[in-house]
């Protein structure tokens, strides 16, 4: 099938920098003379409404839908938050698209400020990303130098500030509250809701937090129109996704496609097929957090809503494939000993759920698991999911559900064997 | 005005408010953990979790406000599975070291265990060890293993002192309430974080091992005497072989005082009630000794030397100087003793600047007062003053000093430590007559011709009234050491030697005489008692939580019912 590239087409430039002159030489920060002063800001939020983007964080919020939630008569500020913390395990494509193409963040930076009145912007970078902050405080100030940031932008009269703050390591402080409280300054820990940030976020004013690709695609929609951009991929997942496909295929990498192709299409025509022609065991298609989906689901459409009827989600685009060398009592440790590690620790299931769920895990894995562990793991997970004040803590029990549900026997096996069929150290990762 | 339904009861809420607090107003009880009515919500323990209709999740009580039509369940079997689940989470690591915890026998986590929580632990994980005897400051011990990490001590050093020692540190289960790097536990009013936790983590220094609570026979209701705040105290006394014992004093909610606060000063001042040095007998001058002297003979001996002297150099040749750490009822017997019956007009209280009315200010915005004495308004209100052309303080230590004061009584003053300013120390010691009473011996008692032992707060009851002008009980928790008697005893034996009738002793019938006297008090029954006057402000720190907790005050679950716990 055959895509035209929107958010990775320099891939195709030869030699492409993402400086400001190669960006502006392939057509770049065009969307903004276009918008700036000349549409209002409320006709812009129309329009990204009406293209259907939805985020590209992990939970799949209609990008218009949220800045609309800004209060129109705020007497404080607005701000926005670039969520640049990317950190849901498999997924590779905000980086991908801050080190090589970070003039398209900025100009989604700018042109949603101006739609939601914003005149302070913080771009929250993941603190692991040392050449990502180095890359977009380079751009930034390009940005300045050529008059695309600061005060009376293109002459439009819009005034505009970025500041790059770098994050300091939590997976929390990816969930949009818990990255606030952190840009302020504080302990990464999110916030209980409501307020949702949209009425009262940082520093208590209202804020929008957007995901890097979501930003990244708002100049093309100014550009090229809502309606072009609702027309590519299903009608409730509109626009191009990056999918970042990891584990056993034999093309690993960050791949854009429209949201209508098929896992099918994506692992065996884009990513090469599973690796040395084994055979596709499981795979996980929205990052860590998603529900692990199998073989039989395989012609499941990769858009947001086609991945929740078959069990799973969209998530944040990371297809992590695993093949028939994994041990999937393994992943399930492997992965529980994340949630566990990155648990902010706030609420009790979170805490203590998350830290019990790898104990029994890895006591499983190691051979010393008991029959009662089984059910006791789903329990927990029971215990754990939607009780809490953000969803990390369902994020760490949906997969293991997960796993207990399409892959019980192999369970059962090392309970049984009292040892792990695939060896100590056999599988995945 | 939201109308709810709540386990069936249905609530006509007098405004916006939460869950909990709804709930609290038909006398449901939803455990919690992390909700603390005078600190900020943060929802985190997930105790309080209730099932709303219409709501895809259970809803934190705490953080969750009502609206029109909302039907609650606390006790649907959704809500108790989630609640015996943060139990079973919270036991997880706990040490179940009860038997030997502080806490045990008042500990809410003992509580809803047994009430709401699993009967064993699914766990055969071994639990997770951590440090258990952390000296945080001078009062404060914290045992990691205990901790639910409600983090209530944590908002409070932020919220309330604003000091913010305290802590989480670590992410995950790794999570541990800690001390900041180069601080310690040590503002004004740390003790208040061992009432808050609701473990046994957090235990004071000066009562840890001290006591089961079963042990603690009384809870006496009494005010602080330390400053004039006149916090609301509670004052725990264990009954020993030997005598009964003060082993804690904890604050009791009072909204329009101390909130739920106290400073430590206040909460661990029982060492000076135990104190070994308090004199617990009757002292005469012999020549240059003081020697023992039963109360009859003493009493004797000074309304002998006071008809002498009042006859050999008039009435105004006796002075009383008679401290605020007195009730309203001996202050009204103080005051008709000496200008009824001795007819000296030399009367005053104050000692300390602090104590003029205008001089009284907040020590630090929140709860302690410049004033040390806790009833200088009371000695304001009933007249312990300079009667007409009377001396105050000062000029009765000139008159003594130029030698026209001849006799003086001092109660529970040391002016010579007080008043270093003035030659108090010649001037005493050319008295003729000098009568002090303390509860230890002072540099003014070692210069007196009679020295008195004087009762602690804790060993009488009264009243004092505070900076407000909110009269509040003082009640004995303890009887009186060694030989003391009470100033009023004191004063009725003299009187009676003197050929005078005191009066009523007892403070209800003292009150009941206040009373019946214009002035302000005047009309104030015994069971009626209540704020008079202008209200003074509350300090603004208090005063701006005050206000937040006015909205929901109706619904605030108070220090006492969270310690005695839900039942």
């Amino acid at each position: 099938m055959l895509f035209e590239k929107i958010l990775t087409r320099y891939q195709d430039v030869p030699g492409y920098t993402g400086t400001i002159e190669a960006y502006i030489a392939h057509g770049g920060y065009q969307a903004l003379p276009k918008v700036l002063g000349v549409r209002p800001p409320a006709d812009v939020i129309e329009a990204v409404k009406r293209s259907g983007l939805r985020g590209r964080g992990g939970a799949g919020f209609p990008c218009g839908l949220k800045w609309s939630f800004i209060p129109k008569d705020s007497a404080e500020p607005t701000y926005l938050v670039v969520n640049g913390d990317e950190s849901e395990p498999g997924t590779f494509k905000d980086r991908m698209l801050i080190e090589e193409e970070p003039h398209q963040i900025l100009e989604g930076v700018i042109l949603a400020s101006y739609a939601i009145g914003c005149h302070q912007a913080f771009l929250y970078c993941r603190g692991e990303f040392v050449k990502g902050a180095q890359v977009l405080q380079r751009a930034i100030g390009e940005a300045y130098a050529k008059g695309y940031l600061g005060r009376n932008i293109l002459g439009s009269g819009f005034d505009l500030e970025v500041v790059l703050h770098r994050g300091a390591g939590a997976y929390i402080c990816g969930e949009e509250t818990g990255l606030l409280e952190s840009l302020e300054g504080k302990r990464g820990q999110p916030r209980p809701k409501p307020p949702f940030p949209a009425i009262s976020g940082l520093y208590r004013c209202p804020t929008v937090v957007n995901n890097v690709e979501t930003l990244s695609n708002i100049p093309h929609i100014l550009l090229r129109g809502p309606e072009w951009y609702a027309g590519i991929g299903p009608a409730k997942s509109a626009g191009p996704r990056l999918f970042s496909v990891s584990g056993h295929v034999e093309k690993p990498g960050n791949y854009e496609l429209p949201m209508s192709i098929t896992l099918r299409q994506l692992i065996f025509e884009y990513a090469g097929g599973i690796r040395n022609g084994r055979r596709l065991k499981a795979v996980i298609p929205g990052g860590s957090s998603s529900p692990v989906l199998t073989e039989q689901h395989l012609d499941v459409t990769m858009d947001f809503d086609s991945l929740a009827a078959a069990g799973s989600m969209g998530g944040s685009g990371a297809v992590i494939v695993m093949d028939d060398t994994t041990c999937i009592v393994r992943v399930a440790e492997i992965v529980s000993r994340f949630y566990r590690h990155e648990s902010c620790g706030q609420c009790t299931q979170c805490r203590e759920g998350t830290a019990w769920l790898h104990k029994v895990l890895r006591r499983i894995e190691h051979g010393q698991g008991r029959k009662e562990d089984l059910d006791l793991l789903l329990d927990l997970c029971d215990n754990m999911k939607g009780k809490t004040i953000c969803v990390f803590s369902d994020a760490a029990a949906m997969p293991i559900e997960s796993y207990l549900k399409h892959f019980r026997d192999e369970f059962e096996q090392h309970v049984r064997e009292r040892a792990c069929p695939f060896g100590e150290w056999g599988g995945a990762f | 005005m939201p109308k709810v339904t709540i386990d069936g009861v249905e609530i006509t809420t007098p405004g916006a408010m939460t869950i909990l607090e709804a709930a609290k107003l038909a006398g449901i009880v939803i455990p919690h953990y992390c909700y603390h009515p005078g600190l900020s919500l943060v929802g985190q323990c997930r105790m309080c979790q209730v099932e709303a209709e219409k709501m895809p999740n259970l809803a934190t009580a705490c953080n969750t406000t009502v609206t029109e039509g909302m039907v609650v369940s606390t006790k649907s079997p959704k809500v108790e599975k989630a609640r015996r689940a943060v139990l079973e989470f919270y036991l997880l690591n706990h040490p179940l070291d009860c038997p030997v915890c502080d806490r045990g026998g008042e500990c809410p986590l003992q509580d809803y265990t047994l009430k709401y929580g699993p009967g064993e632990s699914r766990s055969v994980e071994p639990k997770v060890q951590r440090a258990k005897h952390q000296v945080l400051g001078p009062h404060v011990i914290f045992d990691a293993e205990r901790c639910i990490l409600c983090t209530r001590c944590i908002r409070f050093c932020r919220e309330v002192p604003q000091t913010g020692e305290l802590g989480v540190f670590s992410r995950g289960d790794r999570s541990e309430i800690s001390l900041f790097p180069g601080k310690i536990l040590d503002n004004a009013y740390s003790g208040n974080v061992i009432d808050l936790c609701p473990v046994g983590a957090l235990t004071s220094r000066q009562y840890r091992f001290q006591s089961r609570p079963w042990d603690l026979v009384r809870h006496t209701e009494s005010v602080c005497p330390l400053c004039s705040a006149g916090c609301n105290v509670i004052l725990d006394i264990r009954d020993r072989q030997g005598g009964d014992e003060l082993l804690r004093i904890r604050p009791r909610e009072n909204p329009e005082v101390n909130r739920w606060w106290m400073c430590d000063e206040g909460r661990f001042a029982i060492g000076a009630l135990n104190d070994p040095a308090r004199l617990r007998i009757f002292l005469a001058r012999e020549g240059e000794r003081q020697v023992e002297l039963p109360l009859d003979d003493l009493l004797s001996r000074l309304a002998r030397e006071i008809r002498h002297l009042v006859a050999a150099h008039g009435e105004g040749a006796v002075g009383c100087i008679v401290s605020a750490r007195h009730t309203n009822e001996e202050f009204s017997l103080v005051r008709r003793f000496f200008l009824d019956i001795l007819r000296t007009p030399h009367l005053d209280h104050r000692v300390r600047p602090a104590q003029w009315a205008e001089a009284d200010a907040s020590e630090d915005g929140i709860l302690r007062r410049t004033d040390k004495t806790a009833n200088s308004r009371g000695a304001r209100d009933l007249g312990i003053l300079p009667d007409r052309d009377g001396l105050d303080t000062t000029a009765m230590i000139a008159a003594a000093a130029a030698g026209r004061l001849k006799a003086l009584f001092v109660f529970e003053e040391d002016l010579v430590g007080e008043r270093g300013d003035l030659p108090v120390r010649e001037a005493l010691g050319r008295l003729e007559l000098l009568v002090a009473s303390s509860p230890v011996p002072t540099e003014t008692t070692a210069l007196a011709h009679a020295v008195l032992p004087a009762l602690a707060s804790a060993e009488k009851d009264g009243s004092f009234t505070n900076f407000q002008g909110r009269i509040q009980k003082v009640r004995r928790a303890l009887p009186p050491i060694g030989a003391c008697r009470s100033l009023p005893e004191i004063l009725h034996g003299l009187a009676e030697r003197l050929g005078w009738d005191l009066g009523d002793l007892e403070p209800e019938r003292v009150w009941a005489a206040i009373g019946e006297q214009p002035g302000p008090y005047q009309g104030i029954g015994w069971k009626e008692w209540r704020a008079i006057g202008p209200q003074g402000a509350l300090p603004a720190e208090i005063a701006g939580k005050a206000e937040r907790a006015a909205a929901r005050e109706p619904g605030s679950l108070g220090t006492k019912e969270r310690m005695t716990n839900v039942q």
